[in-house]
């Protein structure tokens, strides 16, 4: 061997690059088929230098594969582009990684693997090698590289186990080795297969952290597959949602993380609040909506919602999730709120379209409200036709009058339509004086309280 | 660096208070000047000892001036035997010794298993198959180059079929082809044994079984002028991909994207370990446990890191098959212990107390 040591590469300052193209990484219509099934479908993204995208999806939703798609680990069909560079078309087979050299390649992104490695290397030798990239053929590790790979082991303190080796070692202890051997890399682009997996709450945080840090100071892109949604909420500027291969969403923490989504994606039933501190999304898990009725608190409880348009529709779900029996009134044909209670079966009084309830509608939402436990008033908009469903309010014996407001959204909205000049919002302010307000993400709290 | 996990927030101090010393140089540098000193000492040894013993004075004097330094001071006939007789076998030892230590190494790597040996892909039992051949035709007594061929051929036979075996529907298996060796290898292993008992000779099943013991005793110039430059070349190959074959171990995935050339990388490794273990076989019949005891004691010592571990489990093995050899000159003198024998008597029960002293950590790398 010889001798030769390197000082390491210097990398481009951050200033020098990202104001010509902030665009990192352009992928289109990435397409894997593997043993014969499609894994991932025509997946297009974006990625922006300083940006950490967070991907999000349940099991074999492709996130993986995307990674590695995107790593040039496995043959994938479409296109993906590095920064202002080259792109090459699907019929080449291959993403434009792939073309790039290996050198080029493993200089430009960095990629943590999910599993945690075992082997017989000691900690510093493990997070050496992530300098690999930027050492020619003969030449060895030089005294910059060290220091590089013990500035990333002090920022995942991991110095205490400089010298052990890495088969001796704790499942979140290898996964901070492998951490720092992703910093030590220096690339553009990191691809990290859920690096906070194994990690305690405290180093899922921190790791976190850094990995932001990476993105706001070396102006890195960063692409994460995550499990925990509200640590990608935290974490992530922004989410893209994988459902069976296919991209389902793109967007901000609040858009993607929607009681909707999580029902479609992952078929649990989910509250959506804003983090008290971060005031970013926070997901609270209600429970599956095929899991097993047992106990569960609203057993043997009926819930009646006055709803219309929409707003009814996520109480629905969830509070059947939660156990409860669950009846609406009175909706129109055609109303959202209408089909989602055909969906799910509930017994609800339905009325024609673009017409005022009638008598009869009435007594029989009034029979519906009778037989409930709690009634719960949500904040759709009122007219003339449905003011009587207001009406009804007033007859339900434990009343719930839900805020108004988007669900998602942290600030809350002034007050509901009121199409019936004034008399509407009368009314609702009756009903609130009796029986307070809430937010809807505070309901089931509610009525779980009240249900003692 | 704003977030630092061992930070106040716990107090912890970290171990030490920066980078390791005992650089990949250092480490290299320190084994093999230990090894090397160690090897020189046994080459005057090994040349001075035997049946005709020559006092270590003439020898280490007749060594020097082999290599331009002072005048031989030993008489024409110690002369004569250390210059035809002893110094090609020492320096056969040595050679297959560092070709085994080496191909172990690289094996154990590979397949990240210390369990590995330098035949685990069937070279080994190619090589005796050949070699077999060779001997039960007479192919052997007609030139005594021919032994080594039949074997070396017959080595580079069972390699091409395990590595087919392995690459059959394009994708190729580590799994597939440490289990197609061991198929191959029983398979052979079958054809030789079938072949000793069919043969009537009782002088060619004698020489068969003495071949298969394993041995450099034979060992000419001729033979490590052959031998040298296969194994030589194949440990320099080995060496300069040594720091791919770490990133191997760590996983497939993070080496291909640390921009390692996988599929390159391994077939080099194996075919260069296989090629350094056929000459090795070729040449001295199958000596055992050192491509298996050197590189694990040698980990043990240094640590994973290929691009020291390589180098000195070639030393070490070859240090280790020098002393091994000369030992089986003096046993049983004035008769010779086949050194295969030797190797295996010693190695068994050494490598059972390593597995004892380090039961949690022996199963695999």
């Amino acid at each position: 061997m010889t001798s030769m040591t390197s000082s390491g590469t210097a990398k481009p300052e951050p200033a020098s690059v990202h104001d010509l193209d902030r665009a990192l990484l352009r992928v289109e219509n990435l397409s894997v088929v593997l043993g014969g099934a499609m894994v991932l479908d025509s997946v297009s993204l974006s990625l922006e230098r300083g940006v950490v995208l967070g991907v999000v999806g349940a099991n074999g939703s492709g996130k993986t594969t995307l990674l590695r798609a995107i790593a040039g680990l496995l043959d994938a069909g479409g296109t993906a582009t590095f920064g202002s560079g080259r792109s090459v078309d699907a019929a080449s087979g291959g993403s434009e990684l792939r073309v790039l050299s290996h050198g080029e390649r493993a200089r430009m992104l960095a990629y943590m693997p999910q599993q945690a490695e075992s082997h017989p290397f000691t900690v510093f030798e493990a997070v050496l090698m992530g300098r690999y990239p930027h050492l020619g053929r003969f030449a060895l590790e030089g005294t910059r590289d060290r220091a590089l790979a013990w500035e990333a082991m002090e920022r995942t303190a991991i110095t205490e186990f400089a010298d052990r080796k890495l088969n001796t070692l704790s499942g979140g202890e290898r996964q901070r080795v492998v951490l720092a051997r992703v910093l030590v890399q220096q690339a553009d682009l990191l691809l990290m297969d859920e690096p906070t997996a194994s990690l305690d709450l405290r180093h899922q945080i921190l790791t976190m952290d850094l990995v932001r840090e990476e993105a706001r100071k070396r102006n890195a892109g960063v692409i994460v597959v995550m499990h925990d949604l509200s640590l990608a909420a935290r974490s992530c500027d922004r989410l893209v949602l994988l459902d069976g291969g296919r991209k389902v969403a793109d967007g901000s923490p609040w858009e993607v993380l929607t009681p909707e989504n999580l029902r479609t994606a992952f078929g649990v039933e989910g509250l959506v609040e804003p983090d008290p501190v971060t005031g970013r999304p926070h997901v609270l898990l209600l429970g599956s909506a095929n899991s097993g009725r047992g106990e569960m608190v609203g057993t043997g409880r009926t819930v009646h919602l006055i709803c219309g348009a929409g707003s009814g529709r996520e109480l629905m779900h969830q509070a059947r999730v939660a156990g409860y029996t669950v009846t609406a009134g009175v909706l129109g044909t055609g109303d959202s709120d209408r089909e989602a209670a055909e969906r799910l079966g509930l017994r609800y009084v339905s009325a024609p379209p673009f017409s005022a309830i009638t008598d009869e509608q009435h007594s029989q939402h009034l029979a519906l409200i009778g037989a409930a436990d709690h009634v719960v008033l949500c904040p759709m908009a009122v007219g003339m036709n449905n003011v009587r469903n207001v009406e009804a309010a007033l007859a339900a014996e434990s009343l719930l009058v839900i805020e108004p407001g988007g669900t998602n959204t942290p600030e809350g909205g002034a007050t509901v339509a009121d199409f019936t000049g004034g008399r509407a919002i009368k009314l609702r302010r009756e009903l609130v004086e009796r029986a307070g307000q809430v937010p809807e993400s505070a309901v089931l709290f509610e009525l779980a309280r009240l249900g003692g | 660096m704003a977030p630092v996990f061992g930070d106040s927030a716990t107090g912890v101090p970290s171990g030490l208070a920066g980078p390791p010393s005992g650089s990949v140089l250092k480490r290299l540098g320190g084994g093999a000047l230990l090894l090397g000193t160690a090897t020189i000492v046994m080459f005057v040894v090994a040349s001075a000892v035997g049946p005709f013993n020559i006092p270590i004075s003439h020898t280490a004097s007749t060594l020097l001036d082999l290599i331009g330094i002072g005048e031989s001071t030993a008489e024409p006939t110690e002369q004569a035997i250390i210059q035809s007789i002893r110094l090609p076998r020492v320096f056969m030892a040595f050679l297959v010794g560092a070709a085994l230590g080496i191909s172990g190494g690289i094996m154990q790597g590979l397949f990240r298993n210390s369990m590995a040996d330098p035949g685990i892909i069937g070279v080994s039992s190619g090589g005796a198959t050949g070699a077999v051949i060779a001997i039960a035709s007479g192919a052997s007594a007609v030139s005594t180059l021919f032994l080594p061929l039949f074997a070396f051929v017959g080595s580079g036979i069972a390699m091409a079929v395990v590595f087919l075996i392995a690459s059959v529907g394009g994708r190729f298996s580590m799994a597939t082809l440490l289990l197609g060796g061991i198929a191959v290898g029983s398979f052979l292993g079958a054809i030789t044994t079938a072949i000793i008992v069919l043969t009537d000779d009782l002088y060619v099943q004698r020489q068969i079984i003495f071949w298969i013991a394993g041995g450099v005793d034979t060992a000419r110039w001729e033979s490590v002028r052959i031998a040298a430059p296969i194994i030589v070349a194949g440990g320099l190959i080995s060496v300069f991909v040594a720091r791919d074959l770490n990133l191997l171990l760590v996983s497939e995935d993070e080496a291909r994207s640390l921009g390692v050339r996988v599929t390159l990388v391994r077939n080099t490794l194996l075919v260069s370990a296989s090629l350094i273990t056929g000459a090795a076989v070729a040449f001295s019949g199958i000596i055992a446990f050192v491509g298996l005891i050197v590189p694990h004691v040698v980990r043990l010592v240094v640590g994973a890191d290929h691009r020291v571990l390589l180098p000195l489990s070639a030393l070490a093995g070859g240090l280790f098959l020098l002393i091994a050899d000369t030992a089986a000159r003096i046993v049983l003198s004035p008769a010779e212990l086949r050194v295969g024998i030797l190797t295996a008597l010693i190695g068994a029960p050494f490598f059972i107390y390593l597995l004892v002293r380090n039961r949690s950590r022996a199963s695999m790398l």
